[in-house]
Order: C-alpha cells, then structure tokens, then sequence
C-alpha cells in the first residue's frame, strides 16, 4: 500500500492507474472469492471440500455434476419450472404491458393521466406489503400450488416499472410516423405491429432481462405459492436440496454453479442491456 | 369502466358530433366506438391483473389488518388499532424493526461510501481491466439472494468456513467459529453478505451519475492547487447529489424489505437475533395463519416505506423543477 501511494503522489499519469490497478484488483479478489469458492467447490469430492474447502480441487472431478444432472438428479426438475415460469412472466408482462403502453401514449382519451398514474403508483408496492392478500387471492381462484399462480402474480408485480418504460419509450416515437401510417388507411393497431414493435426492440430487450432476472431470482412468492416440491422453481430447490442433504456440500455448489450459469451468460452477454434494465427503475423520478 | 367516456373528441368535432346524437350509427359514432373497444382491447389485460394481484392485495392489508383472522370464515374479531399495538409490544418484532434500521444506517455508513469509491475506481479514466472490474463488482446483483444465502454459509461454516480457518492460522487451539449461530455476530455475518450484494449495484448508479460530471472541471481543479479529497468532496459529490438521493432512498427502502438472504442464513435465528420485518412477517404472520396481524406489519412495512418514498418524489421532484 505504501508503495502504491508513493507512486501516486509522483502524478505520472501511467503510474498513477497502477495505484487505481491494484486497488480494484484487491476488491475485485475480495468480491470474488465466494465466487471462486462454489465454482471450485463443485469438481471437489466431498471430503476435500470439508478438509480444503478454499484450496483448489485435487483432482478435478465431475462426480457432483454428474450426480445432480444424471438421470435421478434434480435439477432438471427445478430448472424447467424455472423456464417455465420466467418465459410465461416475460410474455404476459410484455403482452400487456405493450399493449396498454401503446394506449397510454399514442390514443388520446379522457382521463388517460390518472390511468397512467395507477399503474405507476404499482411501484411504491413492495411485494412484502402484499403477500398475504395475494396469497388468500390465489387461493380463491384455486392458482395456489400452480406454477400459473406464480406466473400471474409476478406479472402483475412487473407491470408499473414495464408499462413506465414502454408508454415513455412510445411517446418519443413521432406523430409523423402516425399521421404517415393513417393516411395509408392504417389505424393504431397496424401502426402498432408494423412500426412500433419493430422500433421498441432495445427496450423489449431490457424489460425481458429486468424481468428474467426477478423472476429467475424470485424466492418469496413461490416460497408461498407452490406447496409441491415437484412444482419448486431454483431458488425453492436449491433451499430444499441445501436443506436435505446438508454435508454434501460439494453437490450443492455444483447445483448453485449450474443454476447460476444462465444468468451469469445473459449478463456477460448483453450487460448493456442488464445494467440498464437493473438501474431502469432506479431513474424513474 | 367509468374512464372510457365519449368526451374526448376535440370540441369542434364534439359539437359536430352532438348534431348526430340521435344516430350512433353514423360514421363518426362508429368511430368512437371503435376508438374506445381499442383503448378496452389495449389496457384491459394489464388493468385487470394490475387491480386483482397488486391494488386489491394491498387494500386488504390495510382492512384485515384490523381484524384478527385466521384467513377462513367472517371476519368479525374486530381489533381496531389493536394489532398494531400488539406488534410494538412483542420483543421480536422490535428486534426485527431494529435490526432494519441497523442495516440501513450501516448501510448509509459502510455500503454506499464503499460503492462510491469503488465507482471513484474503475469509471475515471480507462485503465486495462477497468471495464472487467465493474463487471465483477455488479455481478452479485444479478445473482438470487436465496444462493447468495447458501453459497455464504459454508463460507462461514463453523467446522470448515473461513473464520475458524482464520483462527486456526494464528491461534494454536482447534477452536470453532460459528458465527452464524451467535446472537451477537449473526448479524454482523448476514450485514458482509448484504454489502457484498448490493455495492454493485450502487456503484453502478454512482457511476451513470459520474458521466455527468466532465473530466475537464476535476482536472481544473487539480491543476488549481486542490488535492483529490477536495475535489472528489467539493466537485463530485455535490455534482452527483441526485444520484446518491437516489442511492439512499433504493437503499433504505430495499433494507426494509429484506427477506431472501435472512432467510437463507438462518431464516431470522439464531433465537430471532437477525429477524427482519419481513422474516417476522413471515414467521408470525404466514406461517401462524395469523392474516390479521400480519398484514398489520405488512401495513408498518408499507407506510415506513412510503414515508420514504413521497419524501424522495417530493425532494426530486421538486430538484427538477428548480
């Protein structure tokens, strides 16, 4: 440390980023390292992970991947759920929140502010503040113990944040096009599919990946909602599987490895996109 | 639907439109009409999942959390503010309310000012890997607490985690560190793992703040006489002072809804010592079938964070119209 700020002080500007280099290096090992850990943890054999839990696998081995995905392994299960889930979240929230975005932007109607303010006013609701109601809610519509009832009440909860982003993204989108479009005897909803759509595919983006994200990380409203364990989605299994076979540590990090994969792809992938989407409710004002 | 009313139309063609009212059929009222079934069409779907999951649920909470219920047959054990008055009075839910305000002012004091250097770090001036730095720092925030939870408990596993492994390194004695399951430092554990989690992300809004403030001012305060303290105290932290309003709210306003990793690490134990509202809501509400008085705390929940929240619309709000 001395050393780095020794250089520092002396303000060339390549010796200078070397200090910043290695203070970043320090944290980004700090932040690593419970990474590091499950990553190596799941090619251990069980009793090197107990008597080595942070050094590297001595050999390497696949018997804990082989046991979770292998023919009686569970993950499967949980990660169809999880898909299963996700996608159906994503469509109904795009579906609906599109459609009533094209609404709240482009048609004129009276009272059409405090409609948008009810939907925006969704986003002062934690779901905590909820859960209960929502849990006798689907109950009487008979959705508790389906994945449906997850899928339905997730959606609802995603709508005020999709429908802000959507009806914001469809007003900067010019009146010309619109005029354009009518003359050609287009009405709104060809103006919609034909020339909206098509433009709004980098928010679609971002509200899908906002979306995916809460819903693959979504542990409260299952946790209430399915009953099944047939029916639990990663985050239920995970917290099943941890809590049934306790020491086998190595199984559960080869587990959490795999069903963080996904999303670790999408997020190297498009991390524009992620960072965006994850910081979109953050600016809402 | 009370909203969807023919009083729309532009006054010149209304009045035009009155001339016909004894014809709908016409072609402008059948216009309207369709104007209006494709307004329906378009927002129905979203109103109504929006009313029956979201508006109803939270309605609810205010009206059972006057009853006690069991959540099956009348509600007619009518308690009034009784509750409420009941949830102050047990011990556990204040160690709940308090461990929440621990995380926030720890948060407010450790979290964020961490956040901020590391924002300081990586979004000045480009430096090899300072792209690969952030992207690590925020990949927590992408991962579910529920893991986060899990994959920290073995970190702290009593027999083989990595405090024992610590104090075996520079004690001779084989002793074991739980902390985990000690009242005391149980929550100081789950405190690491939450500032672990959530300095990505409020770095990343602290550096989005940061491409507002140009390069050229900080450079010509240095060449000024000011040290780096000084600018970063008197040219970046005042530049950026709506993001980190922003900071704090998101921060304040997630602490209180703290559930997934509490409840990974120990699900509010060891004897309630990490219990959050939300765990206690859980705990005494859900898992007791006690709907009345546990949408009592989700009621507590709701108004300290709307408290917050019209404190933030207000402050922004009225920052953007200066």
């Amino acid at each position: 440390m001395k050393e780095t700020a020794g250089i520092t002080r002396m303000k060339r500007p390549s010796s200078f980023a070397w200090g910043k280099f290695s203070l970043s290096l320090f944290f980004a090992l700090l932040m690593f390292f419970p990474l590091y850990t499950v990553l190596i943890g799941g090619f251990k054999t069980k009793g090197q992970l107990l008597s080595d839990p942070f050094g590297l696998p001595q050999p390497w081995t696949l018997e804990s991947y082989r046991a979770i995905l292998g023919k009686s392994g569970v993950f499967w299960g949980f990660f169809f759920n999880s898909v299963f889930i996700a996608a159906f979240t994503i469509l109904l929230v795009l579906v609906c929140s599109m459609a009533a975005g094209i609404a709240l932007s482009k048609i004129q109607f009276r009272g059409r502010k405090v409609l948008f303010n009810y939907f925006i006013m969704g986003m002062l609701f934690p779901l905590s503040t909820a859960i209960l109601p929502l849990y006798l809610q689907l109950r009487g519509l008979h959705l508790t113990g389906t994945r449906f009832g997850v899928i339905l009440a997730q959606t609802a909860f995603n709508l005020p944040l999709s429908i802000f982003i959507f009806t914001g993204f469809f007003r900067e989108i010019s009146k010309d096009l619109q005029d354009a479009c009518s003359i050609d005897g287009g009405g709104i909803l060809t103006f919609a599919w034909k020339i909206m759509l098509p433009l709004s595919a980098p928010v679609i983006a971002t509200v899908t990946i906002i979306i995916l994200i809460q819903s693959w990380n979504q542990f409260l409203l299952p946790l209430l909602v399915l009953d099944d364990a047939k029916m639990y989605t990663i985050p239920l299994g995970v917290m099943q599987f941890q809590g049934q076979f306790t020491t086998a540590w190595n199984q559960i990090m080869a587990f959490i490895t795999i069903s963080v994969l996904p999303m670790a792809f999408f997020y190297f992938t498009m991390q524009k996109y992620v960072v965006k989407g994850l910081t979109a409710g953050a600016v809402k004002g | 639907m009370t909203w969807v009313s023919p009083g729309h139309i532009p006054s010149t063609v209304e009045d035009e439109g009155r001339h016909y009212i004894m014809k709908p059929l016409t072609a402008k009222g059948k216009a309207s009409f369709q104007k209006h079934a494709t307004i329906l069409f378009l927002v129905a779907p979203a109103f109504i999942l929006f009313t029956t999951f979201v508006v109803l649920p939270v309605l609810q909470s205010g009206y059972y959390s006057l009853f006690q219920w069991k959540g099956l047959g009348p509600l007619n054990n009518f308690q009034g503010v009784g509750n409420f008055i009941r949830a102050f009075k047990d011990r556990i839910f204040r160690i709940a309310l308090y461990n929440n305000v621990k995380i926030v002012i720890f948060s407010l004091i450790i979290q964020l000012p961490l956040a901020f250097s590391f924002a300081l770090l990586v979004a000045r001036k480009k430096y090899t890997g300072s792209v690969f730095f952030r992207g690590l720092y925020f990949f927590p925030y992408v991962m579910a607490e529920i893991v986060i939870g899990i994959i920290w408990r073995f970190i702290y596993h009593p027999q083989h985690g990595l405090p024992t492994l610590f104090s075996q390194w520079f004690t001779a004695d084989k002793m074991e560190i739980g902390l985990l399951g000690d009242t005391n430092l149980a929550f100081w554990a789950i405190f690491i793992v939450v500032c672990w989690k959530y300095i990505g992300f409020h770095m990343i809004l602290y550096i989005a703040g940061l491409q507002g403030v140009p390069e050229e001012l900080e450079d010509a305060a240095v060449i000024d006489g000011a040290s780096k303290v000084q600018v970063v105290f008197h040219i970046i932290i005042p530049s950026i002072r709506n993001t980190i309003i922003i900071s704090v709210f998101l921060c304040i306003v997630g602490s209180f809804n703290l559930f997934d990793i509490v409840w990974a690490m120990g699900q509010g134990g060891p004897v309630h010592s990490t219990e959050t509202l939300v765990t206690y809501l859980y705990n005494f509400g859900f898992k007791r079938f006690a709907f009345g008085y546990g949408s009592a705390i989700a009621v507590i929940i709701f108004l300290i964070c709307l408290v917050f929240n019209l404190f933030y619309q207000k402050y922004i709000v009225g920052e953007a119209q200066k």
